[in-house]
């Protein structure tokens, strides 16, 4: 059986799908029996989500669109 | 994970371009309507800074109306555009006094001499749904990406946060798609281990209750 290190190490074309077949198929067989593993996994993909989720939230206040809205119209004018 | 753009958007994008290299001022605004959201929110996210990230939003703007002949459309537009809201937010972050970064190596997974995973590992996943809308739980994520080392940083937000594909962020950072695979997966160790903390933390909390 391949070992933690080993399957850590490619989770992430494990996740890709980038690993041949036989591969993948070592990394779900340590996993079936390898509650860290699991918990490992779940949380990296948690990880990923949460942290998309919460940084894809940045919006432009209303006052600096407008700025930027006036800055690029009295450009265009100007040009 | 990756959700490339739409092969519809990106003809769109590029006859707006030739339109606006034509002349059109019309077309230049609505590349600056598709790109400010995407400008501000990665120079936001860099720098961490409102003023930063709309001087940079603004620089950038002005270099797509200025400099719209130099794309050549060697690559993608929207690489370009990514390309110089990277330069000007560095510029910005250069200008600062910078703080040190820890170091990445040591929250990494560790092995026994066997590879077998040393550490108790707490499955946390199912508790962050509902942690989600905690201004705590932003805060702790907002500074644990923002103690990522520079490099790691950029790939995560262009790959995890953009939502760009491994082949495209490797273009706009001059990286090889091995290159960018593996900073990327110390990227989301690294948030990884530091939200285990918090998380961890939270579920003790809940359990004492």
């Amino acid at each position: 059986m391949i070992c933690c290190k080993e399957c850590l190490d490619l989770l992430y074309d494990y996740f890709e799908g980038d690993l041949d077949q036989e591969t993948t198929k070592s990394l779900d067989e340590h996993f079936q029996d390898c509650p860290p593993c699991i918990s490992f996994l779940n949380t990296y993909k948690s990880t990923t989500k949460i942290c998309r989720n919460t940084l894809n939230q940045v919006e432009i206040p209303e006052a600096i669109r407008n700025t930027l809205l006036k800055v690029l119209q009295d450009h265009k004018v100007d040009n | 994970m990756s959700f490339s753009q739409p092969k519809k958007d990106k003809e769109i994008e590029e006859s707006l371009v030739r339109e606006f290299q034509g002349g059109n001022l019309k077309a230049y605004d609505k590349i600056a309507e598709i790109y400010q959201k995407k400008i501000y929110g990665l120079s936001f996210n860099l720098t961490r800074n409102q003023m930063d990230a709309q001087d940079v939003t603004q620089e950038v703007l002005l270099t797509l109306f200025r400099k719209i002949n130099m794309f050549q459309g060697k690559s993608a537009f929207s690489s370009w555009v990514y390309r110089i809201t990277l330069n000007a937010s560095y510029m910005k972050l250069r200008s600062k006094k910078k703080e040190p970064n820890i170091s990445i190596d040591e929250l990494m997974p560790s092995f026994n001499g066997a590879g077998f995973q040393q550490e108790k590992i707490q499955d946390w996943s199912e508790n962050t749904e509902s942690l989600m809308f905690n201004t705590e739980t932003r805060d702790v994520i907002n500074k644990a990406v923002d103690l990522l080392p520079e490099k790691e940083k950029v790939v995560f937000l262009l790959r995890d946060v953009e939502g760009l594909s491994t082949e495209k962020t490797g273009e706009i950072m001059n990286l090889t798609v091995p290159a960018v695979k593996s900073r990327l997966h110390r990227a989301r160790l690294f948030l990884r281990k530091k939200l285990s903390y918090y998380f961890e933390e939270f579920s003790s909390r809940k359990a004492e209750k």
